[in-house]
């Protein structure tokens, strides 16, 4: 069983103060073996901040982080059965296409692709693979959806087996959501 | 044979220890065995003679005391003699008058306080009259270590014999009050023979005395325990008698380390309600304490145990408040930093804390009392010659810090005292503490939702908003990124409901910052930016959004004016491109507003072509226009073709042929935009496009009752989505003739570090699966038949076979097509196609 946190978009101080406390408080240390953020952290303090939750990290670079950060453009592992890959999205045109981010997991040979840039969390299956977009931690200004709400996703992956938590402030209250998924139907 | 060598004063005292604890060994022995031989005289010469022993002046206080233990211990041995001795028929009378012979007056004290224990236990004798003869007596013994250690025996076998209230040795044994006589005058003894221990001997001396004098705090404090122990001691008591008694003696007694230590013992001793009852005598004793007692120490201990007193029950703080105990406490605060000019400001600011403290806990609602203590403590400070030390500057910091958390900062900072006290800081220091001030505020997440309230935290915090004349470049690069990222925090938390009010807060912030230069515009700049985008939101989503005052497009240009001044900042220009992209995207989404839009996309054209940096960031910032562009649906076919045009361009000006194929590709997406349900297009133009569902939510707005005025203040409507077949092929043919161009170069040299032009083509192919699945009549199933056949030629190739990624690629590709085939409602697009 592997626990990979899956948090992007915190546009900080760009647009927000902070990591909501709800959250802070349950993204504790020692409970989480990867992270996956694909990128807009915006600073070195946030960067200081997840690397404090778990070590192991793995950040692709958003429009919003700088070039001295050195992040790479996409990224592809292998956790559990799946092969997972990371890239931000703002490269993927139009922004937030299902059929655009399909093409990006055939080209990076994926089951899962984490993505962000729209701030509207997602995790489905299209077309025989997984797309998660955990949205923006802080619930930061968009430019492609109104309102944002905080959210970030966990990933239970055992074996061939998926499950994904998609977590979301709503209200000040943190809602849970459970969705999961097995390699076979892919 | 003596050993001759010189000793260590350690090994001295061990030496001398074993040579006394001998004595007392060999003569406990005879004693003991008189005992045995039922011979009393005998035994009451050897315990003499054992006791004897006691009378050393050369043991410290902890080597004495493990010689007290063991006599202790073999004195018990005499007293169950005593007992038995009684039980014959031998009165103790008689014993108390017998053990009187002994000739040298410790020994016989001693062995007084034995008999006379017993003597009171068999009640034979009034235990007032036993009492009150031995604590008389024992001023026989005038040598403070070894008066302190008698009088501590003949505290401890006295103890539980006492006529205390409900004990057996009450009523003709005495009362309450001797109990309190005897234990209150052994108190008053035991204390002035140690006070006198501090004036014997030389002065270079002191340091050890003093050490020693410490090891023997307790044996006096045990008195004071005793009398907190007394049934009998009821408040009426302690008001009238104990508590005055003590104080004077504490008091007149003029000694530091004696003074320091009672006063920590009553506060700890006694119960709070007692405290509480006789405050202003409490009080009054601090500023007559000698200069050197740490009074500070003693204030907190007390104002501790009445805070959490105040805790325990709800009425206690209405007690407070009708005996005015802040004021009380205030008085005194202000008396001992008057009466002790030379105390250390660092203690005066300390004893401030400790009040501070308390008010924070006991009066929630009382930030008019932090006032006070502030202003209190600024008349103390201010003329005070060591403010300026490091100890004092981290005292007046913690105390500056403490109300910040206790109540509202923003109020805090607003109270009159605040600044002056600040200003006692150093430069520097007054850095440190505009740091405090801001994590303070992010941490509790005040908001600040009036200009002059911004007006005074920038005021505050002065020091990370601009360069002051007197701080030097001592600033180190990461702390300063440090400290510019949490006023960056900070702007987002000056807000307010009404648009309007949350618009005049930043405009105040950007004001100021404008001061700051550009190291740190860099960092507060983008945060106002985005902050007032959130308002053109807002202000757009209002039913009448020309008529908001400000209006989106005042707004908008405000933004373009901080993404303007960040542009010129240096260093920044990415962020400069990517914000008015944004500010791009606010304009055409929720403002409508064409014009503005344009002037935005621009902008980030002139940042794109002058001052990006290198080619990772090339391909983020033309990603990132091509990605923006592609949503607005503002711009009419004119405007918007020259903005499209420009933005194709750029793909070619990219260095590598991959990126520029991508980019071509990325392009093609400029001329297809999603097809808009009508009713969607209906219910986002009545300005209420909240929801999050697919497709036009984004374009919010356009009233229809606006008036497409030429100078764009007006909303314009949107457009019909662009879906330009014609162009879009232009684009997948030039970016094929671009992979070609990259399979001939790689003809002349293959770099291991370049992508193969197969990648491209595979890609290619996927864009035109994307867009025959999305209708584009251009592409017919013979056209998409050719290039799968161009691909799969391409793919056959030696080092194509060899990169598993690319054969991955592909043959998720032909999958794609596969499952497509499956689908029922795309079989007659893909059944057609051979693969």
């Amino acid at each position: 069983m592997v626990l990979v946190l899956c948090i992007g978009d915190l546009h900080i101080p760009h647009r927000a103060t902070d990591v909501p406390v709800k959250f802070k408080t349950l993204l504790v240390p020692g409970k989480i073996h990867h992270i996956l953020c694909p990128g807009n952290l915006c600073t070195r303090e946030v960067y200081d901040y997840l690397k404090t939750i778990c070590t192991d990290m793995h950040i692709t670079r958003g429009n919003f982080d700088e070039a001295s950060a050195k992040y790479p453009e996409d990224e592809v592992m292998k956790i559990g059965n799946f092969r997972v890959g990371l890239c931000h999205g703002h490269q993927v045109t139009p922004w937030g296409s299902n059929e655009a981010l399909a093409l990006v997991q055939r080209k990076l040979d994926v089951d899962i692709l984490i993505s962000g840039h729209t701030h509207e969390f997602k995790a489905f299956k299209f077309e025989d693979r997984i797309l998660i977009n955990p949205g923006s931690a802080t619930g930061a200004y968009s430019d492609v959806i109104e309102a944002p709400k905080p959210s970030f996703v966990l990933m239970d992956i055992d074996g061939s087996k998926a499950t994904v938590y998609i977590y979301e402030l709503i209200d000040d209250e943190v809602k849970v959501e459970k969705v999961e998924f097995t390699k076979d139907d892919l | 044979m003596e050993d001759h060598r010189i000793m260590t004063p350690q090994e001295e005292q061990v030496k001398w220890l074993q040579d006394a604890s001998n004595s007392v060994k060999r003569n406990a022995f005879y004693m003991k065995r008189a005992l045995d031989e039922d011979n009393l005289r005998e035994a009451l010469r050897y315990s003499a003679a054992m006791l004897v022993e006691l009378r050393t002046s050369l043991l410290t206080p902890q080597k004495y005391f493990e010689l007290y233990m063991q006599a202790f211990d073999e004195l018990r041995h005499l007293e169950a003699f005593f007992k038995e001795e009684h039980s014959k028929g031998r009165s103790y009378a008689d014993l108390y008058e017998l053990v009187q012979h002994a000739g040298n007056v410790l020994p016989r004290l001693y062995l007084l306080c034995t008999v006379g224990s017993c003597f009171i236990r068999s009640k034979e004798a009034h235990a007032k009259d036993i009492l009150k003869d031995l604590v008389e007596m024992c001023k026989g013994v005038q040598h403070p270590t070894r008066g302190l250690f008698l009088r501590s025996y003949l505290c401890q076998v006295s103890r539980g014999l006492l006529p205390d209230t409900g004990s057996e040795y009450e009523g003709d044994g005495g009362d309450i009050n001797d109990a309190l006589e005897f234990l209150l005058l052994n108190f008053t003894e035991m204390n002035k023979l140690w006070v006198r221990m501090q004036h014997q001997g030389s002065g270079k001396d002191r340091e050890r005395r003093e050490s020693e004098r410490q090891q023997l705090a307790d044996l006096v404090g045990k008195n004071l325990t005793y009398i907190s122990q007394l049934e009998g001691l009821d408040f009426k008591r302690y008001q009238e008698v104990v508590q005055g008694r003590m104080m004077e003696q504490v008091v007149s007694c003029k000694d530091e380390i004696a003074q320091q230590y009672l006063m920590q013992c009553i506060i700890q001793g006694f119960p709070d309600e007692f405290h509480l009852g006789t405050l202003p005598t409490l009080l009054a004793a601090l500023p007559e304490l000698q200069s050197g007692v740490k009074v500070h120490l003693v204030l907190a201990s007390l104002l501790d145990r009445l805070s959490r007193f105040a805790a325990t029950d709800a009425s206690v703080v209405d007690q407070f408040n009708s005996s005015d105990a802040f004021g009380q406490l205030l008085a005194a605060v202000t008396r001992v930093s008057e009466q002790h000019t030379e105390m250390p400001g660092a203690d005066i600011a300390a004893m401030y804390i400790a009040l501070a403290n308390f008010v924070g806990a006991v009066y929630p609602d009382h930030v008019d009392y932090i006032n006070r203590v502030l202003e209190s403590c600024h008349e103390a400070l201010a003329g005070h010659g060591d403010t300026k030390e490091d100890r004092t500057e981290k005292q007046i910091v913690a105390l500056l810090t403490l109300p910040l958390n206790s109540y509202d900062p923003v109020t805090v900072l607003g109270l009159s005292t605040y600044p002056r006290v600040m200003s006692l800081l150093k430069p520097a220091t007054c850095k440190a503490m505009a740091v405090k001030i801001v994590q303070t505020i992010l941490k509790v997440g005040t908001e600040i939702s009036e200009p002059a309230q911004v007006e005074m935290l920038l005021d505050f915090i002065a020091p990370l908003v601009a360069d002051s004349p007197t701080n030097g470049e001592e600033d180190d690069d990461e702390d300063f990124e440090d400290e510019q990222g949490l006023v960056a925090r900070l702007i987002h938390r000056l807000s307010a409901e009404n648009p309007a009010h949350h618009y005049a807060l930043l405009q105040t912030a950007r004001e100021r910052f404008s001061a700051g230069g550009a190291r740190r515009l860099r960092h507060t700049l983008p945060p106002i930016a985005f902050a007032a985008l959130g308002i053109v939101h807002r202000l757009a989503a209002a039913p009448n959004a020309e008529a908001c005052e400000p209006s989106p497009k005042e707004v908008l240009q405000f933004v373009h004016q901080c993404a303007a001044q960040l542009a010129e900042a240096g260093d920044s220009a990415e962020m400069a491109l990517q914000l008015f992209l944004t500010a791009a995207q606010s304009a055409s989404g929720h403002a409508c507003l064409e014009i503005i839009a344009y002037e935005f996309f621009e902008q980030a054209f002139i940042l794109f072509e002058e001052a990006i940096p290198d080619s990772a960031s090339e391909r983020v910032a033309l990603a990132s226009i091509t990605g923006a562009l592609q949503r607005c649906r503002i711009f009419p076919p004119e405007p918007r073709a020259t903005l499209v045009h420009k933005a194709t361009g750029y793909s070619a000006k990219l260095l590598r042929k991959a990126d520029q194929c991508r980019a071509v590709l990325a392009c093609s997406h400029l001329y297809w935009q999603d097809a808009v349900d009508e009713e969607d297009v209906d219910h986002a133009n009545n300005g209420e496009g909240e929801e999050r569902s697919a497709g036009a939510e984004a374009e919010n707005g356009a009233s229809p009752l606006a008036e497409n005025e030429e100078d764009g203040s007006g909303a314009n409507p949107l457009q019909p989505p662009v879906q330009d077949g014609e162009h879009v092929m232009m684009c997948l043919k030039r970016a094929l003739k671009i992979a070609h161009a990259a399979q001939q170069q790689l003809a002349v040299a293959l770099r291991s570090s370049d992508t193969l032009p197969a990648w491209l083509f595979v890609e290619i192919l996927n864009h035109y699966l994307y867009y025959y699945d999305q209708g584009l009549t251009s592409i017919s199933a013979s056209v998409l038949q050719n290039l799968l056949e161009l691909v799969a030629n391409e793919m056959a190739g030696e080092n194509c076979q060899a990169d598993a990624g690319l054969v991955a690629f592909y043959n998720n590709t032909l999958a794609h097509i596969t499952a497509q085939k499956t689908k029922p409602e795309k079989a007659s697009l893909y059944d057609v196609l051979q693969i």
